[in-house]
């Protein structure tokens, strides 16, 4: 239930704001907190979670080659 | 006219770089974990763990469109569960066991040479053995080349990594394609994993196979001249494991990720991801045992912990494995995630993730985090963090001695079993984006660290403490 109310909420996100924004309007969308990937620091994080969790990958770290992790 | 020309030409010639100049990023981490469910000892035992893993990733521009990424790290780690491979304190050969006097030479009640000098281990002590501490070395280049316009980004990506037991090495390629006037992103990344164990088993299983019904009794066998001992405590040359040798010990990894980015307005945008992975080859740990509840239980060491032994009183006895984790030599995994990212104002930003995993031996889980990067002034900013992660079983798993002889698949992996986590944490940052503070040619642009706290429903606990230093060099 809980995952079909995020599916609706992301797909009414998406399909009702698809602006374009001028570039001179992006000053927010720009700030490097809103970079739409992991802080650098959490590489190491993201190595450990793959070691000790089953489930990795949909977030641009690995996918489960390269190490004899999970 | 000449020079209105000559000044048009330059204008035309003008193209910003992708990258102005080389940044380099200094990273280091240090993890430490604690536990009960050892996997090398079947699921119980000291799980404790510490890693460091000092990291450079330095980035290049090539030339205006061209960009290149170098990424070397090391991991240091020393684990008590991998030191159990061999949980043994000597062999048979150097003075364990029993010996042939019909008399007790030092009137300790046994007939052993010398006090306890029978070889003990324990699933709960770590061993100081070789499998205790091991360094793995990672090299990753990528090569990133842009269009004119920059809307176009093919990349491509080499990585070997190494460690004693295992080596790997990957190849991927990608493009991203900007576009709606750069309001939107879609990418598409392929990438190979050739990897490559070198077994190493528990020292029981290793002796087997190597020498057959004879191990116990072969005078080039670890277990020479030492006393395997039942349930009971009563010496008995009956243990054989079920163990058979690999016949592949390749492991390889095949996958496909699409990324689909929208800003949504001017404080929002969002981001989907999607992997499709497919894993072929040896994707069991050889060292980790597994123990049959239908077959016998055998032991080396002193038979008076028995009764006690998946306790943390037992300090020197060691139960021998019926095998190792044998799971299936394929699997096909599915994450889906999204990011969110709102701006709510110049000094707060909040960060959401989500996913959902799916793969074809039952597990499934789902992840949800959240970050507030709150900016204090213009270069400090600190960042709480929260993640809450759960997982079903995979359907091989089961805990320690639960396992039966006549299953195909079985592991004692508690990383493969249900549960639930949380992780929280806080990060501090400097950030300066004119580089005041310099060493020779090199700016400081940036200073991160960030503290992590993870506990698992199993009683894992774990931290990390990570940092990163981003220098601009001139």
């Amino acid at each position: 239930m809980i995952k079909k109310l995020m599916f609706i909420l992301l797909l009414g996100c998406i399909t009702q704001g698809c602006a374009t924004i001028k570039a001179y309007e992006k000053i927010n969308i720009n700030d490097p907190d809103m970079e739409l990937n992991a802080y650098i620091c959490e590489r190491f994080e993201t190595t450990f979670q793959v070691y000790r969790e089953a489930a990795a990958g949909a977030n641009g770290g690995k996918l489960g080659g390269g190490c004899g992790c999970n | 006219m000449a020079s209105v020309g000559q000044a048009q030409d330059s204008l035309l010639t003008y193209k910003k770089k992708v990258l102005e100049n080389t940044e380099v990023d200094m990273l280091m981490s240090y993890y430490e974990q604690t536990g009960t469910h050892a996997a090398v000892s079947g699921g119980i035992g000291n799980e404790a763990l510490t890693n460091y893993t000092p990291t450079i990733v330095v980035k290049m521009p090539l030339s205006a469109d061209e960009v290149l990424t170098a990424d070397v790290g090391i991991s240091a780690y020393t684990s008590a569960s991998s030191s159990n491979g061999n949980p043994f304190n000597k062999t048979g050969a150097s003075g364990g066991g029993y010996n042939d006097d019909d008399d007790d030479d030092d009137d300790d009640g046994d007939y052993t040479n010398g006090a306890n000098t029978a070889p003990s281990g324990s699933p709960w002590v770590a061993s100081s053995g070789a499998s205790y501490k091991d360094v793995l070395t990672s090299i990753a280049l990528n090569y990133a080349r842009s269009s004119e316009d920059r809307n176009t980004i093919w990349n491509t990506r080499l990585s070997t990594s190494f460690e004693y037991d295992y080596e790997s090495f990957g190849i991927g390629a990608g493009v991203s394609k900007l576009l709606a006037d750069k309001n939107a992103e879609l990418s598409l990344k392929a990438q190979v994993y050739l990897d490559r164990w070198k077994p190493i088993t528990p020292t029981e299983i290793h002796e087997f196979l190597q020498f057959g019904d004879t191990f116990l009794t072969n005078d080039r066998s670890y277990f020479w001249n030492v006393s395997v001992i039942d349930a009971q405590g009563v010496p008995s040359t009956a243990y054989r494991p079920l163990a058979v040798d690999y016949d592949r010990v390749d492991r390889n990894t095949y996958s496909a990720s699409f990324l689909f980015s929208q800003i949504l307005s001017s404080f929002a945008q969002v981001a989907l991801f999607a992997d499709f992975v497919q894993q072929e080859g040896l994707l069991s740990n050889p060292l980790q045992r597994v123990y049959f509840s239908d077959r016998p239980n055998y032991f080396i060491g002193e038979a008076n912990q028995i009764p006690f032994y998946d306790t943390t009183q037992n300090t020197a006895v060691f139960q021998l494995a019926d095998d190792v984790e044998r799971l299936p030599n394929s699997r096909t995994k599915i994450p889906v995630g999204a990011r969110l990212h709102l701006y709510l104002s110049e000094r707060l930003v909040v960060r959401s993730y989500f996913r959902h995993y799916w793969d074809d031996w039952g597990i499934s889980s789902n992840t949800l985090q959240l970050e507030l990067p709150i900016k204090l002034g213009l270069n400090w900013k600190i960042t709480p963090t929260y993640r809450f992660y759960n997982q079903t079983a995979a359907d091989y798993f089961a805990p320690f001695d639960q396992h039966l002889s006549t299953q195909s698949f079985y592991t004692s992996d508690y990383d493969l079993s249900a549960f639930d986590s949380r992780q929280w944490g806080l990060g501090v940052s400097y950030t300066d984006l004119f580089t005041a503070k310099r060493i020779w040619k090199a700016g400081l642009k940036s200073a991160d660290i960030r503290y992590q706290r993870y506990s698992r429903s199993d009683g894992l606990r774990a931290s990390i403490v990570s940092t990163a230093i981003k220098f601009i060099l001139d």
